[in-house]
C-alpha cells in the first residue's frame, strides 16, 4: 500500500510578482522577485534551500527552457534544479514533484518557482508547440476549447450569457487584487458585445497573455513550526494525463475533461474528502476560458455534469457564495503566464488560508483547492491545501 | 469494348463577377462570373478532387493508371500525378504520368490512355486541372477560369464507347508561358483564332467524322474547348453544328478552364447523354485532338458522384478584386512546415495522404491516425492499418478568428468518419453560419501550408454533395 502524501509537507512561504504586461522586467528579474519574496515570507535564506523545481513552458531568450535559467538568475548553484513542463499544468506539477521530494525525506527545505514571459513574443495568443504539422494544423488555444464548449452547449443548451457571468465574477474578484493583470469590473453586456475570438468565446471569455512569476518554499511538516505558526499543509495532490489529441479520439464524448475528474479523485482520496462541495472552502481553478470554469465545477465534483450553468447562475461560486471559485480573479483576471499560473494558485491559496487576502478574503477558509488544466484538457493537476488545525 | 467508364468535373466554390475585375482596372467588362480558387486550392487539388469523385463513382474497380494534365502544375519537378494517385490511395503498381505545357494535355492524355488500352487492361483515370494566371488587367484575366476534371478510361462497364480518334500538332504560338514567366503572354487576335483554334479543330473533327462515316447532323453533342465564347460559336457554325448540338461552355459561371476544359465539357455532355448518342469531344492547344464516342446502354446504370454542370454547384462570391487576388497570393510569402523532412513525410504518408487509420480486431474501434495500441480497448496486438472513409458528420466545431487566415474565421471541425475514425480539419466552401453539429461532410484535399520548398497537402471538409 502506497504511503499517503497527506500532512507530510508544509508550505512556509510564498512570493508572487505583479502579473501583467511586465515590459520592464526580464524572465530572470521576475524569478528573482518571486523567489526572494518567498524566502523572505518563509524566513529562510536561499542557502537554506537545498533543491529547486522550475516550472516554465516556453523557450525564452534568457536560457531557454533549461534549469540554468533559474540557476543563473538566482546564482542558485551546486544544488539540484529540475525543470518541469506539463502544458498549462506546469506550475502545479512542479509543486507536486517538489512535495514528493520532501515527503520522500530527501530534503528538508525546497523551492518551487513558476515563471513565464509571454509578452515579449511577436505572436498573439499562446504558441501551439510540438503539434503534428498535419493532424493538428489549424488549432489555437481558444479554438480547441471552443470545440468542447460548442459540443457542451449543443448538448446541455447553455447560452453565452451564462459564460459571461463567469467573466463578470472573476473580473469583480480581480478588481480587489493588487497583483492581478486586470483590476477592473466588467458587465455582462461588455462580455457579450466584445469582439469574437472563437465562438462561443469573445475577447472577455478568454484569459489574457501575461507575464509573471510565483514561488513557494516547502518544508517537512514536522519542521514547519520552526519557521512560522500559521504554516499550510499539503492535504492531497493528484495528476492525470489523457489524450493530447482529444479531437482525434473517437471514444470521447467531449463534454468536459476526464483528466480533471481523475486528478481530483486522487487528490480527494489522499485528503480524505468525500463531498468536495461541503469540504472544500474555496478553489482556484483553471478558467483559461469562461466555459472551462463551468466544466471545472462539474469535473471537480462541485456539481453534476450539465449543472455547471446553474452553479454560476445561482452565485454559488462568487466570493459570497458557499464555494467561492477564483477569489484571486482567476486566469481570466489575474492573468495566465503558463508555467507561473499553478504556483500563483498555491500563492493565492496560502494567502487566503492565512487570512491575508484583504478585500478578496474568503471568510473562515480552512481548505483550499488548486486546479490546473493543460493542453486541450490533456493534463490536469489538483492540489489541496489546508490550514494546520 | 473500350471507352469511358467514369467522369467528374470540379470547379471551385468561389467565383468573382467579371465586372469586379473590370472595376479594379477601369476597363470594359465581360459578362458573368469566373470561377476562382480559394487560397488553399490549386491545379493539383482541383484535379485530385475530380479524380476522387470519379474514382468513387467506379464502385471499387481496380485502377492501374493515373495521368495528370495541367499547364499550372504546382510541382515542376516531383510527380503531381503520383501525389494525386496517393490521395486516391491507388496501388503502388499504378502507372502515373504528368502531362504539361499544352491546353490539350488532358484530352491528349485521354486519347493516349484509350488508344493504349488492350482488352486485358483495367482502368486509367485521366485528371486535369488548371489555375492559369493572366496578365493583371488583361482581358484574359476575366476569361480564364479555374477548374478540374477527370475521365476514367477502361474496358469494363463502359458508358461511352470509343468509335474514332484523331490528332494533329501545329507549332503555332497563341498563348505562351515560359519557365520564368508568372503570367501567360497572350497573342489574341483574329489570326490566332483562325490558325490556332478553328483550323486544327476543323481538321481533327473532319478526320474523326470521316473515319466513322458520320456527319455533323449525326452527332448528339459536340464538346469542344475554346479560347472564348465568340470563337466557340464561330467554330460550331463553320463545322455545321446547331446550337442544341453544341455543349454550352457555361461561360456565365466559369467557362475557360484551360487544360481541364475539354474533359469538363465531356463530363457535362455525358451527364445527360442517352444510350446510342454520339458524342464528339475535341480540344485545342498547339494542334488538336478529337474523339468520337457512342453512349452505351450501361450509361443509364452509371451513378455519377455529383453533378458536373455548374448550375448545381455551390457559389460563394469574392466581393472584391482584392479578395480574389489575396486568395491567389496568400501562400506566396508563407513559410510554414519547415520541420517536415522527407523522413517524416515518408513515415506519415499513409496517414496524411492516403488517410489510413487503424481498426481493432478485438473491439472493432476504427481510429485515426495509425495507432499501435487501441484507443477503444487498450490492447496492443489487434490493430490493422486500414483505409478510412472520406465522408462523415461534424461532431463539434469552432469558428476561430485568432488563427491566421486570409478569410477568417477559420472553421475547424471534429468529424466522425462514416464507418469509424475521427479527424480534425477545416470546414471549407460554406458560410460559417451554416455549419452545424451533425452536418454531413466529405473530405477534400487542400493545400494546407507552404514552406521549405514544398506545398503541404492535407484533408479539409465541405458539405457533402454526392450520395
Amino acid at each position: 500500500m502506497s504511503k499517503s502524501l497527506a500532512d507530510q509537507v508544509a508550505v512556509i512561504g510564498v512570493g508572487c510578482t505583479k502579473f501583467g504586461e511586465n515590459f520592464d522586467q526580464s524572465l530572470s528579474e521576475m524569478m528573482v522577485e518571486a523567489a526572494t519574496g518567498a524566502c523572505k515570507d518563509a524566513g529562510v535564506s536561499l542557502d537554506d534551500v537545498k533543491a529547486a523545481w522550475l516550472g516554465t513552458f516556453s523557450p525564452s531568450f534568457s536560457g531557454g527552457k533549461a534549469t540554468i535559467t533559474l540557476a543563473d538568475a538566482l546564482k542558485f548553484r551546486g544544488r539540484p534544479i529540475t525543470r518541469v513542463e506539463n502544458f498549462c499544468a506546469t506550475g502545479t506539477d512542479a509543486f507536486r514533484n517538489a512535495a514528493f521530494a520532501i515527503a520522500a525525506g530527501q530534503y528538508d527545505i525546497v523551492m518551487v518557482v513558476g515563471a513565464e514571459k509571454l509578452r515579449d513574443r511577436p505572436v498573439r495568443g499562446l504558441q501551439r508547440e510540438g503539434i503534428h504539422p498535419y493532424f493538428e494544423a489549424g488549432s489555437t488555444a481558444p479554438g480547441i476549447f471552443a470545440l468542447v464548449a460548442n459540443r457542451y452547449m449543443h448538448t446541455f443548451g447553455m447560452q453565452r450569457d451564462t459564460l459571461a457571468k463567469v467573466a463578470v465574477k472573476n473580473h469583480a474578484n480581480g478588481a480587489l487584487n493588487p497583483k492581478a493583470h486586470f483590476q477592473m469590473k466588467i458587465t455582462e453586456e461588455q462580455v457579450l458585445k466584445a469582439p469574437m475570438i472563437a465562438y462561443p468565446f469573445g475577447l472577455f471569455d478568454c484569459c489574457p497573455t501575461t507575464d509573471g512569476a510565483a514561488a513557494a518554499i516547502l518544508c517537512r511538516a514536522d519542521l514547519a513550526k520552526q519557521f512560522r505558526k500559521d504554516f499550510i499543509v499539503v492535504r492531497g495532490i493528484g495528476l492525470a494525463v489523457m489524450s493530447g489529441k482529444p479531437y482525434l479520439d473517437p471514444t470521447g464524448d467531449y463534454l468536459g475533461f476526464p483528466s480533471t475528474e481523475a486528478a481530483a479523485r486522487e487528490a480527494y482520496s489522499a485528503a480524505g474528502i468525500a463531498e468536495p462541495v461541503k469540504e472544500v472552502d474555496f478553489a482556484e481553478v483553471h478558467d483559461c476560458f469562461t466555459w472551462t470554469e463551468v466544466s471545472n465545477y462539474e469535473d471537480l465534483g462541485f456539481c453534476k455534469k450539465g449543472e455547471g450553468a446553474k452553479f454560476i447562475e445561482e452565485g454559488r461560486s462568487s466570493l459570497q457564495g458557499d464555494l467561492p471559485v477564483n477569489p484571486s480573479g482567476g486566469l481570466k483576471s489575474f492573468g495566465h503566464p503558463v508555467g507561473a499560473t499553478g504556483v500563483r494558485m498555491i500563492y493565492e491559496i496560502v494567502t487566503q488560508l492565512r487570512g491575508e487576502a484583504g478585500a478578496r478574503q474568503v471568510k473562515g477558509a480552512k481548505v483550499g483547492l488548486a486546479h490546473n488544466l493543460g493542453g486541450p484538457g490533456a493534463v490536469a493537476c489538483v492540489v489541496i491545501l489546508g490550514r494546520e488545525a | 469494348m473500350k471507352g469511358i467508364v467514369g467522369h467528374a468535373a470540379r470547379i471551385p466554390a468561389y467565383r468573382i463577377a467579371r465586372e469586379e475585375i473590370a472595376r479594379a482596372w477601369q476597363t470594359s467588362s465581360l459578362a458573368g462570373h469566373k470561377r476562382a480558387v480559394r487560397f488553399d486550392e490549386d491545379a493539383l487539388t482541383l484535379a485530385a478532387a475530380a479524380a476522387l469523385d470519379c474514382h468513387s463513382s467506379l464502385g471499387g474497380a481496380e485502377i492501374d493508371g493515373l495521368f495528370f494534365a495541367s499547364t499550372t502544375a504546382p510541382y515542376l519537378e516531383r510527380s503531381n500525378a503520383s501525389l494525386i494517385a496517393a490521395l486516391c490511395d491507388l496501388p503502388e503498381k499504378c502507372s502515373t504520368l504528368d502531362l504539361a505545357a499544352s491546353l490539350r494535355g488532358g484530352i491528349s492524355g485521354l486519347r493516349l490512355a484509350l488508344t493504349g488500352l488492350d482488352s486485358g487492361s483495367s482502368t486509367t483515370i485521366i485528371c486535369a486541372g488548371d489555375c492559369r494566371e493572366a496578365q493583371p488587367g488583361s482581358a484574359e484575366e476575366m476569361l480564364y477560369s479555374d477548374g478540374g476534371s477527370a475521365i476514367a478510361a477502361g474496358t469494363k462497364n463502359v458508358i461511352a464507347e470509343l468509335i474514332a480518334d484523331a490528332t494533329a500538332y501545329d507549332d503555332f504560338f497563341d498563348a505562351v508561358r515560359r519557365d520564368r514567366d508568372l503570367h501567360v503572354t497572350s497573342f489574341a487576335s483574329k489570326f490566332s483564332i483562325d490558325r490556332g483554334y478553328i483550323a486544327p479543330i476543323t481538321e481533327v473533327v473532319g478526320d474523326v467524322l470521316r473515319q466513322a462515316g458520320k456527319s455533323a447532323k449525326d452527332i448528339a453533342k459536340l464538346a469542344v474547348s475554346s479560347p472564348d465564347r465568340r470563337a466557340h460559336q464561330q467554330l460550331a457554325r463553320k463545322l455545321g453544328f446547331n446550337e442544341a448540338q453544341l455543349q454550352d461552355i457555361q461561360f456565365d459561371d466559369g467557362g475557360i478552364t484551360g487544360t481541364a476544359m475539354p474533359l469538363v465539357l465531356l463530363s457535362i455532355a455525358l451527364e445527360s447523354a442517352k444510350p446510342g448518342d454520339l458524342l464528339l469531344v475535341a480540344g485545342y492547344g498547339n494542334g488538336a485532338d478529337a474523339m468520337l464516342f457512342r453512349a452505351t446502354d450501361y450509361i443509364t446504370s452509371y451513378k455519377l458522384h455529383s453533378p458536373s454542370s455548374v448550375q448545381k454547384a455551390v457559389a460563394i462570391d469574392y466581393k472584391s478584386y482584392t479578395m480574389y487576388r489575396r486568395a491567389r497570393e496568400f501562400f506566396r510569402s508563407a513559410d510554414q512546415g519547415l520541420e517536415i523532412s522527407n523522413v517524416f513525410y515518408a513515415k506519415d504518408e499513409p496517414q496524411i495522404v492516403r488517410l489510413h487509420g487503424s481498426a481493432c480486431r478485438h473491439c472493432g474501434t476504427r481510429q485515426f491516425p495509425v495507432a499501435q495500441v487501441c484507443v477503444g480497448c487498450n490492447k496492443g496486438d489487434g490493430l490493422e492499418e486500414t483505409p478510412l472513409a472520406r465522408t462523415g458528420a461534424i461532431y463539434t466545431f469552432s469558428e476561430d478568428t485568432l488563427y491566421p487566415s486570409p478569410f477568417p474565421p477559420t472553421v475547424m471541425a471534429v468529424v466522425d468518419l462514416d464507418g469509424g475514425g475521427r479527424i480534425y480539419c477545416e470546414v471549407v466552401d460554406v458560410a460559417p453560419s451554416e455549419v452545424k453539429i451533425g452536418m454531413s461532410v466529405e473530405l477534400t484535399p487542400r493545400k494546407l501550408k507552404e514552406g521549405g520548398g514544398l506545398y503541404h497537402y492535407y484533408w479539409k471538409c465541405s458539405p457533402r454533395r454526392g450520395k
